[in-house]
């Protein structure tokens, strides 16, 4: 960035060579002293560190110093200057929370969730649990609201980081309510429930779905899920946990639970999208990576949709299609009696 | 694509009963193209006419999702889409006049550059007229959702230094053993 800058910054030029040329050193060093020994030395690799840091420091003046000087560079277009001031930024934002999180680490303390995997994205998020012989990943977990009977994803939301999962239901609910909304020519659409896994199981959220005419049937209450044909003492227990005995009617509990969460349903829904490029993201940044998941969903939702088009479809999901009287009409079947 | 050579039209010679056009008819085209197009003049108003004349929206936005159907990348989906009458279809194109000499229809950077410009409120909109078009249709209904994650590698690591160490360790008595 510097050598864009006017020909009256050689000073600022020539300490950011000083500090580049320091830091391959200092790492030239470390890397002679570790060689051939068959081993990784962790204190030096402590006091490595700390002399990065010390170098690093003058890294904030140096920033400082490039900042007026893009002011001043007059021979660029505003445009450009202000996108290289901005990039400036960033990288001095993403330096200060490298170091600071390696502090941490020296000191010995375990590290909060808000751990940096990448110091050119900071929205990555270790997803998973890593263990003592093998990488932990690192990535997005996205969050989706499908259709139990068909596959079809109605919203989905790439939070930044790895938050609670319940973070991602509110969005998600108001996702498919601006897409009911978009709907007209029929009769009014309504979310009669939400399934979920133990993830979801929590009072409060219960009682906010509650409150918004939505059962819960498919979030069990143990580890041992729901009977998927529940019997009238069930349906009555539903409805008063919920407080939705005007609202919701025990045909639509009935239906809830068919459709309640199903492991290996959901996890064809996983794997559909999963195989269409969404396994591994590939586009940079959180942008990037709402980028490709949301083609990937839409992709996935046309195939989805031309399955339902064929009447490509499991037996299960053909019932629940047929319960929630979304049973297409078939053209090609003679209906007339064959009396 | 251009005014050259005879004129073929792309319905005749993909049939009916393709998958990617039954694939790409599902899709509504229309108000999918009219939300990329407002998006984009609200965010990145032209200010000249000057240049060479824009791609459509609709092929664009049916290549980056074709891209994801048909798993390749932007060099191979542009590449076929000058050569595969399917692939001309399913990103709208009706009538093509064949000219030999013609080495692509759009480049792969053209389709970079059309998806930097997509943004996370347009690409849920997208998706939004999408789940709607489908709901209005009647072939999808929103009365019973499950909810989920999945999660999307990025990259891995070890977990810790003394996951690190361990591993070195391991790599290197079993070096010296040999």
């Amino acid at each position: 960035m510097t050598n864009q800058l006017a020909a009256g910054t050689t000073a600022l030029q020539a300490q950011v060579g000083g500090l580049q040329h320091d830091l391959q050193r200092m790492m030239r060093r470390f890397g002679r002293q570790c060689r051939g020994q068959g081993n990784v030395f962790v204190t030096l690799v402590r006091q490595t560190e700390q002399h990065l840091l010390e170098a690093g420091r003058q890294l904030r003046p140096l920033v400082h110093a490039a900042g007026t000087h893009w002011y001043e560079a007059k021979h660029l277009p505003a445009a450009q200057r202000e996108r290289l001031v901005t990039k400036l930024q960033v990288a001095l934002a993403a330096h200060q929370r490298m170091a600071k999180q390696s502090r941490r680490l020296t000191n010995g303390k375990p590290l909060p969730h808000g751990k940096i995997v990448n110091a050119y994205d900071v929205t990555i998020a270790p997803i998973c649990k890593g263990k003592r012989n093998c990488p932990a990943q690192f990535g997005r977990k996205p969050g989706m609201i499908a259709e139990m009977a068909s596959g079809f994803i109605v919203a989905f939301r790439l939070p930044v980081g790895n938050p609670n999962d319940l973070s991602s239901v509110r969005p998600l609910l108001d996702g498919v309510q601006q897409a009911m909304t978009r709907v007209s020519g029929r009769c009014a659409l309504a979310i009669h429930s939400l399934a979920g896994d133990l993830a979801l199981n929590d009072a409060s959220w219960r009682e906010t779905l509650h409150a918004r005419g939505i059962l819960t049937v498919g979030i069990p209450r143990t580890v041992e899920p729901l009977t998927p044909v529940p019997s009238q003492e069930d349906v009555r227990r539903v409805l008063n946990e919920a407080g939705l005995h005007g609202k919701r009617t025990p045909h639509q509990v009935h239906l809830a639970c068919a459709c309640g969460y199903s492991r290996p349903v959901v996890e064809s829904i996983m794997a559909s999208v999963l195989c269409r490029g969404a396994a591994r993201i590939t586009y940079k940044g959180h942008r990037g990576a709402v980028v490709q998941t949301g083609v990937t969903v839409m992709a996935h939702n046309a195939a989805t949709l031309v399955r339902v088009q064929q009447n490509h479809l499991s037996t299960r999901a053909q019932k629940l299609r047929r319960l929630l009287r979304l049973k297409r009409h078939n053209v090609n079947e003679f209906n007339v009696s064959k009396n | 694509m251009t005014d050259r050579g005879p004129s073929i039209r792309v319905a005749d010679f993909v049939p009916e009963t393709h998958p990617w056009r039954q694939w790409a008819d599902t899709f509504p085209w229309a108000a999918l193209v009219a939300a990329v197009d407002q998006s984009e003049a609200r965010r990145f108003p032209t200010h000249t006419t000057r240049g060479r004349a824009p791609m459509a929206t609709r092929v664009l936005l049916a290549l980056e999702l074709l891209k994801h159907e048909l798993p390749c990348s932007d060099e191979q989906i542009c590449s076929r889409l000058r050569t595969d009458l399917a692939v001309m279809y399913a990103c709208g194109i009706a009538d093509v006049h064949v000219d030999r000499f013609q080495g692509h229809v759009v480049l792969p950077e053209i389709l970079a550059q059309f998806r930097r410009r997509i943004d996370e409120a347009l690409m849920h909109e997208l998706l939004t007229i999408q789940a709607a078009a489908a709901m209005e249709a009647g072939l999808v209904s929103p009365a019973h959702l499950v909810f989920d994650t999945c999660p999307s590698e990025q990259g891995s690591q070890r977990v810790n230094d003394a996951a690190t160490l361990y591993k070195a360790q391991k790599k290197s008595s079993k070096s010296s053993r040999r």
